[in-house]
Parts: structure tokens; sequence; C-alpha cells
């Protein structure tokens, strides 16, 4: 186990957390979206160091599996949860 | 040995202030579009040099070719979100903050 | 008829190629996600098989091809703008007076529809100060984070090597 790894994925933890706010303050649907999709590019990071500093190779094929899925979570919401809400139809 | 090992550590704590500064910018920043910015390119130079000094602390070339590819997964994936969301705000007619 | 001959041939090996291509592709990939067991080929094999047609259903050869030097000199120019973007960002959001002059450029591209202007579009959301904020038919909608730098320079040197990587040639009267 390697405690500066696991440290390194504590700080990103922290700026995820930091990223609540924009969540919390919006203003609009697309803000609370891009926290989200912050939340991706920082989980892949963290499950990477996890993946490293906790000896677990496991970790890495979810971290891929994580980066597929914020990416379809933003495409959904652009295609779908957005377009509909404001009555725009979508193309 | 040690000494790749030590350069992975220096890449991966180089890499921390890009994710911080990206969530320092995603809060700061005045619209849409700038947040975008920040989002984008911060983390995913962030990512990068994470995933640069794991792959030098790496045991065996598998683990750093799954490395390589999860990081141009993400880049592919945010730049495209990236840009569908920047894309759907001009569609929405939200105009960009301007000094 | 020989003309037409030749033409079948010709592109029958063209396919043959595209399908190597893909296949190689396909088996790097299935190879880094599951690692040396061979066993695995088991799956592999009818997963890739699958992969290659579905791919070549939904996105037939294509005329441009990638230039091996390209791509070599692609990779470096990609990873020095990308970090260069990175620090860019960090001291914008650092400085104590916010460091943002937004504003819009549209620009015009010569690179053909499909592959290359999609990844071109991509590749502008990751260069210093550039997102690439719409697309209609050959124009983009640049959002740039300041109006001060060179976007136009940047943009026309990316289009450059885009063009390089793709072997497509800039067609000549091209809007400025």
């Amino acid at each position: 186990m390697s405690y500066l790894h696991i440290s390194c994925a504590l700080i990103i933890l922290c700026s995820i957390a930091a990223g609540m706010i924009r969540i919390l303050s919006g203003p609009t649907a697309a803000d609370r979206m891009m926290a989200a999709q912050l939340f991706g590019t920082c989980g892949v990071a963290i499950l990477l160091l996890l993946a490293k500093g906790m000896d677990t190779i496991v970790l890495l094929d979810i971290a891929l599996v994580f980066a597929l899925l914020a990416a379809l979570a933003t495409i959904t919401f652009v295609r779908r949860a957005w377009h509909e809400q404001s009555g725009v139809p979508r193309r | 040995m040690i000494t790749l090992d030590n350069l992975g550590i220096l890449c991966i704590v180089m890499g921390l202030p890009f994710f911080l500064t990206g969530t320092v910018g995603l809060l700061r920043f005045p619209d849409i579009y700038t947040r975008l910015h920040a989002l984008t390119k911060a983390d995913n130079v962030g990512l990068g040099l994470i995933i640069l000094g794991l792959s030098l602390q790496a045991d065996n070339l598998f683990t750093v070719a799954k490395l390589i590819l999860i990081w141009i997964l993400v880049l592919i994936a945010s730049s495209a979100s990236c840009h569908l969301v920047a894309r759907s705000a001009m569609q929405k007619n939200i105009h960009p903050w301007v000094k | 008829m020989q003309d037409n001959n030749r033409l079948s041939i010709h592109s029958h090996s063209h396919l043959g190629r595209c399908i190597f291509l893909r296949f190689l592709l396909f088996s790097a990939v299935w190879l880094v996600l599951t690692g040396s067991e061979a066993e695995s080929w088991i799956i592999g094999f009818p997963a890739i098989g699958c992969a290659v047609f579905l791919s070549l259903k939904l996105s037939p050869s294509s005329h441009v091809s990638l230039s091996f030097v390209g791509i070599c000199s692609f990779i470096p120019f990609f990873l020095r703008q990308s970090s260069l973007s990175g620090i860019d960002v960090m001291r914008r959001a650092l400085s104590r007076r916010l460091a943002v002059n937004p504003g819009l450029v549209s620009y015009t591209t010569f690179l053909p529809e499909g592959a290359p202007r999609i990844f071109f579009v991509n590749t502008i959301s990751l260069l210093p100060g550039t997102l690439s904020a719409d697309l209609q038919s050959n124009t983009v909608t640049v959002h740039t984070i300041d109006k001060n730098i060179p976007i136009w320079a940047n943009i026309q040197n990316l289009e450059l090597r885009i063009a390089i990587l793709w072997r497509v040639t800039p067609q000549k009267g091209k809007a400025l």
C-alpha cells in the first residue's frame, strides 16, 4: 500500500468536493452537467491512483468504464434532458 | 529503477495542481463557455501527467498500454462532450459573457 | 472494359487493406483490454470480426488515409499544445483579476467532411484558448477565452497539420 498515491487521490477528491459548489449554484442545467463531467475525469484519476496505491489492478478496468459512462451521461443529457426541458425541439 | 519511480512520483504530484485549478476555473469563470475551457483543458493535462507518472511506475507494458488507452478515451470523450455542451448552449441562444 | 476491371481490382485491394488495418486495430485494443491470456481470444476473435463488420457498415472505407509521418509529427505537436493549454487555463484561473476576454470567431475550413473535419473540431477544444462551439457544414464557430491571442494563426496551423495527417491537399482559392 502506498500512502503517496492515496493522499494524491484524496487531494483530487477535494477538487471534486469544491466542484459540488457549482452543482449547487448552477445557474443553468449545463453548469451542473459540467460538474458531473468533472467527476468523470477526476473519478478516473482517483481510480487509477487507487489501482496503484492499493495494488488492485482491476480498478484500471473500472476506470475505463467510468470514462465511457461520463461521456455517455453528457451526450444523453445534451440530446434529451436539456433540449426537452426548454421546449426546443430536438433535431 | 529508483529514479524512474521517483520521476513517476514527480509527474503525479505535478498533475495535482491542474485538477485543482480546473475546479477553481469552474467556480470562478463567468459563463458556460469559459467554464468549459477550464474543465476540458486543465483536467486533461492533469490526467495526462498522472497517467505519465503511473506509466513510469508500471510493472509491465500491458498496464502502460491500458493507461494510455484510458487517456485517449478520456480525451475523445471530454472534447466531444465539451463541443456538444457548447453547441447546444449556442443553439439555445446563450450569449457568451463579454468583458 | 480493361479500365473498369483495373478499377475494381484496385477497389478490392483497397477494401482488403482497410479490413486488415481495422482488424489489427481492434486486435490491439482487445490485447490491451484482456492482457496476455490466450483463452480470451475464444471470445476475442468473434468479437473482433463483429467489430470489423460493423465498422465497415457504419463508416465505409474512406478515400482519405492517415500518413505515418503525419502521425509522428502530430503527436508531439498535440502533446505540447495541450500542455500549454492546461498551463494557460491555470494561469487565468489563478490570476487575481479575472484574466478572461472571451469572444467568438468563425472559421471556414477546407478539410473534407467526415473524419478529418470531426478530428479538427475536436482538437480545437484541446488547443490553448480555443473551444469549438458550433459546426455548420464547413464553418466552425470558435469560442476563445482571450481575444488577444493569435487564434487565427493557431487554428490555421492546426488545420494544415491535420491536412498533412490525413493527406488532404489544401484547395486553391480558399476563403481566408
